[in-house]
């Protein structure tokens, strides 16, 4: 039964979505963050994108946004050369961090102890998040605005990227460990702890490397520039978007390309798996999220596969815009074409 | 070629309410991680009610501020801020005259009263 997908769009925003993230499975679930150019991050529920709570006291774009990974606290980095770090049950501000230029980045340690930040001063900042009074660590060595800065190695290593390079740090003696050049302008990065692997989009190319030795392990190349690429949590696929508003699926070990999707009236800025992998979830200059099924039908979430009880085979088959039918109506389906019911889908329209 | 059926959905996800900032106290998750301390909640609401109820009743009667450093001085209680940072007085006698309107920073004052009828 050929299923098609049905972003689920999530609404609020009122400028470009720029950065999201999710924290990681909670007891209550897990939840997203979405950083905008209006300034008002926002929590919502993972599995649902239901609106939790708007962050309210930047006074600028917000550039970067986390969470921590039982979601009880979250960071921003914005335009008004802040980072702050905010309760994210009750919504309250907690720490805010003055800056000397426009914050891109922020990165909690896996115990929420230490924040990483970098921006547009070319410095990596390190807070310890229980002395926020206290001078935080530098660490100098990018020539050009930090466009994203994460912990990497248990916490023991940092990874940076700007505009033309990714760098590997050691974490205790502040130091550059390597480096990599990219031939065109580094648009993301996402590290996976699990295979230590880093994806990175520069051009119409997305990239995966060894996070230790920064060495390339495979690329592929998509129709159209990307700004942005997730890597599934099992490492089947990967999601990625960019210039021409569409969201590209393909299979990580052999490369071919198994969804594309329309959906978005802007870019893409932004993509991210859920930390279960059943979803994706994308950000655009449109303003708007839009969560995606990894797989199309999968009763999960807000997504429903609607089973109707026994009814007759003729009337199941005039109702073509109802969703799901039952297995027998399938095979009647597929015996009155020569063709295949589901062939390889071309671009889908969502 | 059978056309595709989109996936059906339950509802769409739940936007913005447009009046607050969210973070329900309701919430099964504020409930279990920040709302424990249900009865010192509500004692703090009694305290906060009481003092705006105070500052509401000292408006335009003569009050006599404590400032520090051992100054005191009288006026009229006209108005407070949202987070008590400075009193409105009018008519504030000082060495220097009567002052026909004044903001004090509450931070200098240490304490004022007023007689209620």
């Amino acid at each position: 039964m050929a299923m098609r997908q049905t972003p689920l769009t999530c609404s609020g925003h009122t400028r470009p979505v720029v950065d999201l993230a999710f924290s990681g499975v909670t007891p209550y679930g897990y939840f997203l963050i979405s950083a905008c150019k209006d300034g008002k991050p926002m929590l919502r529920q993972g599995d649902t994108g239901d609106w939790i709570g708007t962050f309210l006291g930047h006074k600028g774009a917000v550039w970067g946004a986390t969470l921590n990974t039982d979601a009880t606290k979250a960071a921003t980095a914005a335009a008004d050369f802040t980072a702050k770090v905010w309760d994210a049950v009750s919504g309250d501000e907690l720490i805010t961090l003055a800056h000397k230029h426009i914050v891109k980045s922020v990165d909690f340690t896996q115990d929420s102890n230490y924040l990483l930040t970098g921006g547009q001063d070319k410095l990596l900042r390190i807070y310890d998040l229980s002395k926020p009074e206290a001078e935080p660590d530098v660490v100098s060595g990018h020539t050009s605005g930090i466009k994203k800065a994460l912990w990497s190695s248990d916490d023991k290593q940092i990874l940076s990227a700007d505009d033309k390079t990714v760098r590997l740090w050691d974490r205790s003696t502040m130091t550059e460990v390597k480096a990599l050049n990219v031939a065109m302008s580094v648009s993301s990065m996402e590290y996976v702890p699990e295979g230590q692997i880093l994806v990175i989009t520069y051009g119409k190319t997305i990239a995966f490397h060894s996070a230790e030795t920064l060495e390339q392990i495979k690329s592929f190349e998509a129709p159209a520039t990307i700004n942005s690429a997730s890597l599934h949590p099992a490492k089947e696929c990967l999601v990625a978007g960019g210039e021409d508003f569409k969201l590209y699926k393909y299979d990580y070990n052999t490369g071919e390309e198994l969804e594309s999707y329309k959906g978005h009236f802007g870019p893409i800025h932004c993509v991210r798996f859920s930390p279960d992998g059943e979803l994706y979830a994308s950000g655009s200059e449109d303003g708007t999220l839009r969560l995606w099924q990894t797989t199309v039908g999968k009763t999960y979430g807000l997504w429903k596969c609607v089973v109707p009880e026994e009814e007759n085979a003729e009337a199941a088959k005039a109702r073509t815009t109802l969703p799901g039918t039952a297995e027998e109506e399938i095979e009647d389906l597929a015996s009155e074409n020569s063709d295949s019911v589901y062939s390889s889908t071309p671009e889908v329209k969502a | 070629m059978p056309v595709p059926v989109p996936v059906g959905v339950l509802r769409l996800p739940r936007g913005p309410d447009g009046c607050s900032r969210g973070f329900s106290p309701a919430s099964p998750r504020f409930q279990a991680l920040l709302g424990g301390d249900a009865a010192a909640q509500g004692v703090r609401a009694a305290l906060r009610q009481r003092y705006l109820r105070g500052l509401a009743a000292a408006r335009g009667r003569p009050t006599r501020f404590c400032l520090r450093a051992g100054v005191r001085v009288d006026a009229v209680f006209g108005a407070a801020d949202v987070e008590a940072v400075a009193f409105q007085v009018d008519a504030l006698r000082t060495p220097l005259g009567v002052q026909a309107a004044a903001l004090l920073r509450c931070t200098d004052v240490l304490a004022y009263s007023f007689l209620l009828d």
